[in-house]
């Protein structure tokens, strides 16, 4: 039995750079080695009930040839929920490997796609076998609000820290979980994806633990705290509308093993620090 | 006005805002669309169309137009490096 899952894969298939090449073959090794269904974009954009409904039989695989994300767009155009997705030029930028300027499917890029799928798979292996338990954390919490307009903000009174960039930590003795204020995630509008980071990674103060997609943009998540990754929230595959819905609680985004608090303490805001500038970001926002 | 700040530093002391490689941008405009503080100006006649107008409105860690550049144009500087220059400032100002 071929342990691996069967996707609807939506691969940008673009002409323009050679980074779309290698989704269109990625696609079709994909198809070929777990009888996934490859979804043609140019025809999607014309004719798709059958495709709305092939998409909604199987985990959807989104794969974007470059941070123009024209698969993505579409995806989120057709209201699709997406289960993974991949960018090419990330990933080639990462392994060091240079796609040529060629828009014909090299060595190099046949080479890269059979890596990226042999990576796909394994990780697939992995998740399946293992999941990582989060620990356990309060689930609610006292909150402070500002109005304006119609807009509603809150601020948990207690227990948090927050960085000048909208992100807050919450400590659990040596663990942490990190998410988006709810001030951000409005900025943001509806999420349709959250990219986590691998469980393991280490992470600098400020640095990147995966990225968020709305429908505006695509954000990095700016890590207010230094340390390892021990857990991602599972909850947001598929439903990444909790980041929305409940930002400080189901919508945690990582947890941490924390390096040393003491020191990324330094640069962080607690409610009394946040509240005041939470405030004059919404003033000036609203002010334009 | 008092003077904007990052972190309790004075926001003209952080040396953050995107660099542009003229060699691979292409004038899509995608940064110049995703930006909301305005960052980027457009000059129509002029070469480079695209400069970088406004660095101190630009977020410091923030790197999301660079995310919308689909020929990887547009890079940052390192996030350790200035993270460690907002600490010595701190320091130099409680000191004052």
């Amino acid at each position: 039995m071929n342990p691996n899952p069967a996707y609807v894969i939506l691969p940008c298939n673009g002409l323009d750079k050679a980074a779309g090449g290698v989704t269109r073959e990625m696609a079709l090794e994909l198809a070929e080695q777990t009888g996934s269904e490859i979804l043609c974009p140019v025809l999607y954009r014309v004719a798709d009930a059958r495709y709305n409904r092939l998409a909604g039989e199987r985990p959807l695989l989104v794969l974007d040839g470059c941070a123009t994300r024209c698969a993505s767009k579409l995806a989120g155009e057709k209201g699709l929920k997406v289960a993974k997705k991949l960018n090419i030029s990330e990933e080639a930028k990462q392994r060091g490997v240079e796609l040529g300027e060629s828009l014909r499917l090299d060595e190099t890029g046949r080479a890269l796609a059979k890596t990226l799928v042999a990576a796909l798979l394994e990780a697939d292996r992995v998740e399946s076998a293992s999941s990582t338990a989060a620990t356990a954390f309060p689930e609610h919490f006292e909150y402070e609000t500002y109005q304006k307009d119609k807009f509603l903000f809150r601020v948990p009174k207690s227990g948090f820290f927050f960085s000048e960039n909208d992100f807050w930590v919450f400590v659990n003795g040596n663990r942490a979980r990190v998410g988006m204020t709810d001030y951000l995630q409005q900025s943001l509008s509806d999420v349709l994806f959250f990219t986590p980071p691998p469980v393991g990674t280490a992470v600098e103060q400020f640095g990147e633990v995966g990225t968020i997609e709305s429908a505006k943009a695509v954000m990095e998540v700016v890590s207010p705290v230094a340390g390892k990754v021990v857990a991602v929230n599972q909850a947001l595959d598929t439903s990444p509308e909790l980041i929305n819905q409940t930002p400080y609680e189901q919508g945690w985004l990582v947890e941490l093993e924390l390096a040393d608090f003491d020191q990324d303490r330094e640069l962080l805001l607690d409610f009394a620090g946040y509240f005041p500038i939470l405030k004059r970001k919404v003033d000036e926002f609203h002010a334009k | 006005m008092s003077e904007t700040t990052f972190m309790g530093v004075p926001r003209s002391r952080i040396d953050w805002s995107p660099r542009i490689d003229y060699a691979r941008c292409n004038d899509c405009m995608e940064c110049v669309k995703f930006c909301p503080h305005q960052v980027y100006e457009v000059r129509e006649a002029a070469t480079p169309k695209l400069i970088i107008k406004n660095p101190l409105n630009c977020v410091v860690f923030c790197r999301a137009c660079a995310k919308t550049c689909g020929v990887d144009a547009l890079s940052f500087p390192d996030k350790i490096q200035t993270t460690q220059r907002i600490k010595e400032i701190r320091k130099e100002l409680e000191g004052q």
